[in-house]
């Protein structure tokens, strides 16, 4: 990480529900160009974490930074607008607007945005993704692989720095999934930064130059992949062996 | 010939006005009556069918509008037109208010607290009757020094057709696009970078705004302000237009208004058997055609003179047309 701008910082999150502690003081660093993957078994706080990255949770304890700057009490669309985009363990689509016109909702929410160019960059983008040819359907009447094409496409709109991926290969047909790995791959190799939450390690394993585990609330490991997969505490925790 | 739709409408506007004069004073009362109930269906739509803020306090801001109105013309004796503006003003600031007060409330919530604001105002205005007149009535001065009643149709259809011109502009804009996501998914519009906060404020203190100028201009046209232009029952009435019309598009709710009162008044031979009709007329719409009666028709009305294409290159609401990149 040595030289690179650190995009988002979290710094000692914690967060409860009632008496669950679902993040206990997790440090968290995404910097420039990182793939990283979080992972960890279900119940181990990693959408909680993601939340409170993105302005989506007020954590209880610690601070999140965006590029240095405190986000306390700051709203999402504060974070989105500083280049902080995210996508969702189910799919959040406007679902009875045209993909087309989930596309346009996170360009025009730019400043100084035209519609001629917003619209432009989203048959773009929509093309890069392969969903050219519904851009006039509800989104509701995408497949659920569609779906997470289009939640990614409406993430690129914002032309973020750091993209948070929550479960995004999720019931997707194994087609479908490898068109959104090869996706996230280019778009990393052109310079975007991601951070992929995902069960399927098998995917994660194929993207991530760093992968970072969770369990119980708390980071337990954080390193090169082959590294982390070796590490006991990982195997005993998130493969229970 | 995408504009013909709008054309027509525009003709078949003008052909009514230019025989309006032949209605008779009770029916053109009626049709005076529904443009005002035009204006808030439409403007309530933007904010329940738009944005998805199921508010029941819009008919107290309408009798906010005409109160402020006639109470400022009576005490500081300003024309009356400035008075309206006054109390469309003072609508705006106090929507945007309640607007804020509920950023964390929707669905239900939402509907409760709004309920409560429309009593306390409801409540205050009967009570405070040294200020108010109360349940007598405060009576107000005339818009127009006309013995008829065709000059105020011609201001009422001026005020219906400038409301839905721009909000009309506003739903077709950005911030309608915007309104429209956070109705959809107010999580996914925040992470999209929509500021949420300010497009719910926005939608109240518009909304609000517009039944103020419904209300200020019912207040100058009836003659007397009482409290319950903005009890439940007006609220219940407006709402049944509404959905029955359909509260997803402004036009459609216009004409659910306008349905609803012309057949309030065609059937008051009925007495009191003609509400519950109504009631299970909401119900049915609600079960079989959410989108309302209305919205099937004006849909018809707007394929009109569209040319046969492709489902998918018709794009009613993005501006853009460019075919690729």
């Amino acid at each position: 990480m040595s030289g690179r701008a650190e995009l988002v910082r979290g710094v000692g999150l914690v967060k409860r529900f009632g008496g669950i502690v679902a993040n206990d003081a997790v440090d968290f660093v995404v910097a420039e160009g990182d793939l990283l993957g979080l992972i960890g078994p279900n119940g181990s706080g990693k959408t909680t974490l993601i939340n409170m990255l993105t302005g989506h949770l007020e954590p209880d304890g610690g601070d999140v930074l965006v590029r240095g700057q405190r986000m306390s009490g700051r709203p999402p669309n504060v974070y989105a607008a500083m280049g902080v985009a995210r996508t969702f363990q189910q799919t959040q689509l406007f679902g009875r607007m045209t993909v087309l016109e989930n596309m346009l909702v996170p360009g025009l929410a730019r400043p100084h945005s035209t519609w001629d160019e917003v619209a432009r960059r989203a048959r773009r983008y929509l093309d890069f993704l392969s969903l050219s040819d519904v851009e006039q359907l509800p989104a509701k009447n995408l497949s659920g692989g569609q779906q997470k094409l289009l939640e990614l496409g409406r993430c690129l709109m914002l032309e973020p720095a750091v993209l948070f991926l929550d479960e995004p290969f999720a019931g997707v047909h194994p087609r479908l999934r490898d068109k959104l790995l090869d996706r996230i791959r280019e778009l990393h190799q052109g310079g975007r930064t991601f951070v992929v939450v995902d069960h399927d390690m098998e995917s994660i394993l194929r993207i991530s130059r760093r992968l970072v585990v969770m369990a119980r609330g708390s980071k337990i490991a954080d390193g090169e992949p082959d590294a982390v997969r070796a590490d006991q505490a990982v195997l005993a925790a998130y493969a229970g062996l | 010939m995408r504009g013909l739709p709008i054309a027509i409408v525009l003709a078949a506007a003008a052909l009514a006005l230019a025989n309006a004069g032949r209605l008779n004073p009770y029916w053109t009362h009626v049709a005076i009556i529904a443009m005002y109930y035009g204006i808030l269906a439409a403007s309530w739509s933007l904010l329940a069918g738009y944005v998805g803020l199921f508010s029941l306090s819009h008919m107290a801001f309408a009798s906010i509008g005409g109160y402020t109105s006639a109470l400022l013309i009576q005490w500081f004796r300003l024309p009356i037109p400035l008075g309206i503006v006054a109390g469309v003003v003072m609508c705006c600031a106090l929507g945007g208010a309640i607007g804020w007060v509920c950023l964390r409330m929707s669905g239900p919530y939402l509907a409760i607290f709004t309920l409560g604001f429309s009593e306390i105002v409801r409540i205050t205005i009967s009570t405070e009757d040294e200020v108010t007149a109360g349940m007598a009535g405060l009576h107000t001065h005339s818009l127009l020094a006309s013995a008829t009643r065709l000059p105020y149709l011609y201001v009422a259809f001026a005020l219906l057709a400038l409301s839905l011109l721009l909000m009309g502009l506003l739903v077709r804009s950005r911030w309608g696009l915007f309104f429209r996501a956070i109705r959809e998914d107010e999580q996914a519009a925040a992470a999209s970078g929509v500021a949420v906060a300010r497009c719910r404020i926005v939608a109240f203190a518009v909304a609000s705004g517009f039944a103020g100028l419904a209300g200020g201009f019912y207040a100058h046209y009836i003659g007397i302000m009482t409290p319950s232009v903005g009890d439940l029952d007006e609220m219940a009435k407006l709402l049944v237009m509404t959905v029955i019309g359909g509260m997803e598009r402004l036009p459609t709710a216009v004409g659910g208004a306008f349905v609803v009162e012309f057949l309030l008044e065609w059937l008051r031979e009925y007495g009191q058997w003609r509400l519950p009709v109504f009631g299970i007329v909401l119900l049915l719409t609600m079960r079989f055609a959410r989108n309302g009666l209305v919205t099937p028709f004006w849909l018809q009305f707007l394929r009109l003179g569209e040319a046969r294409v492709s489902p998918l290159s018709a794009a009613p609401t993005v501006p853009d047309k460019e075919s690729g990149t």
